[in-house]
Formats: C-alpha cells, structure tokens, sequence
C-alpha cells in the first residue's frame, strides 16, 4: 500500500493505492490520524487505485469520518476503484460516503 | 502450487499459512485460483477473497489471539459454478457465525466493527462452523449460475 498527501488549501487529498488489509490498514490509520490531529479535518480520499480494502481499512475510513464530522469535516471519496467501491457496498457502509466521479470535484465540493 | 485434480471436474488446491496478518495475501492468492478455477469472473473472485480473508482474520485475531500463535490450512475446492472454501486452525473455539452482524445503525454513529461479519454472509451462500477435536473447520460455500462448458 502506498500513501500520498497533497495539502491544499481547504483540503487534503490522500491518495492510497495497493492493498488495504489487516496487515496495512495501520499505517493508513496513522497518517490520516496525523491529519487530523493538525486540525485537516476536510479530506479527499482518492482510491482510484486501491485494488483490495478489507474490514480493517473500512475501519479506518470509518474511523476518521467520525473523528473529523466532531469538527465540522467530512471524509469524501473521489473516483474508487470497482473494487473498493464492492468492499464498501458488500459492508453496507455505501450510504455514509459522498463519492466523486474524480478527484477535481471531490476536492471543489468542499 | 500446481492444482491436484481428483475428478475431472473437481479442482483442489490447498496449503498451510501461519497465522499472521501478513499471511492474508497468500489466502487470497489460494482463493483467486479455486475460483478461476470454478469459472468465477475477477469480480466474484474478488468478492470470495474479500469474505475468506475476513474468516482468516478472525482466526488470527480472535482465535488465536496472538500472531504466529499457530497455522491454517486452507483448502478450495472447485468444480464448475461453485467454489467451496475450507479453513482449519487448532485455535480455541471461535464460532464465527454464532455472531449477528449489526446492520442497523444510524447515520451520525456509523458502526466501526463487525463489517467482516456481514461481508462473509452476504458474500457466501453457506457459511458453517465445526469443532472436531481441537481444531475449528470453518466452510464457506460460494455458487454462480455454472458456465457452459
């Protein structure tokens, strides 16, 4: 799995791309908690090329989003992959995220 | 692992992982086979990997308990529109089907756990738990519309 952040203005797009398991999702944890805890509490979260998100990585999606909803934020999706968005859907958690077609409107949603 | 062919439309394929968080991967490799093997598309294949993974981390999570505490063996057996999954631990006893996933939860309180559970039952048309022993076997039972042959 690989992390990438760009700081914008309002935002921060995180691109993640690999595999999001059990064996991993830790580390994605750490970053988005590093974030958040410098108040970037408006996140995009590219997952264009995830091709594995498992239990642990919806966790941790799950996870920020209430961390950063406390403070006004909000978690948003931009162009996931087939295979990310049938993680999402199979956990039943298709109704908690807002999902961008690509990166360029999630990032002027906010 | 060159597959073994018992019958000429049963597929098996099969090895043992230790029982850590970074033996997933290697689940899912065995598992992409079976169901290639059954004539599964990328898509199904995909979603049996997702289900089986979430078993075989239960396993090493509440199983086990501790990583490397011990093995599991892994077996698929696949013949043309159904793929059957076999996992063995000598863990203590863990059930996972005695636990309800909760799918009913609100918007402003999103549910952090038990999404493993609920990706396994809607994935699999079966899902079975014995203790024979001391070993927990786990099936899960996968079946599509078989391919024309």
């Amino acid at each position: 799995m690989e992390i990438k952040t760009q700081v914008y203005k309002r935002v921060v797009a995180v691109t993640v791309s690999g595999r999001v398991d059990s064996a991993t999702a830790g580390d994605l944890e750490a970053a988005l908690t590093a974030l958040t805890n410098e108040s970037h509490t408006n996140l995009v979260l590219d997952l264009a090329a995830v091709d594995f998100l498992s239990s642990s990585g919806l966790r941790v999606l799950v996870t920020t989003l209430k961390a950063v909803r406390k403070l006004g934020g909000d978690v948003r999706l931009a162009q996931p992959s087939q295979r990310a968005v049938d993680a999402i859907n199979l956990a039943g958690l298709d109704v908690l995220f807002k999902v961008f077609p690509d990166r360029e409107s999630a990032i002027g949603s906010y | 692992m060159a597959p073994t062919r018992t019958r000429s439309r049963l597929t098996l394929h099969s090895q043992t992982v230790a029982a850590r968080l970074d033996q997933l991967e290697a689940v899912c490799g065995l598992v992409d086979q079976g169901a290639h093997s059954a004539g599964f598309d990328d898509r199904t294949s995909y979603a049996c990997q997702l289900a089986v993974c979430e078993a075989a981390e239960n396993i090493v999570k509440h199983g086990y308990r501790k990583p490397g505490a011990g093995d599991i063996r892994v077996t698929t057996r696949s013949r043309p529109g159904e793929l059957i999954i076999d996992l063995v631990d000598s863990a203590p006893p863990f059930d996972p089907t005695a636990a309800m996933p909760d799918d009913d939860w609100e918007m402003t309180d999103p549910p952090v756990g038990g999404r493993g559970l609920l990706i396994i039952r809607r994935v699999m048309d079966d899902v079975h738990y014995e203790r024979r022993g001391h070993r927990n076997h786990l099936r899960l039972r996968k079946r599509i519309q078989a391919p024309s042959e």
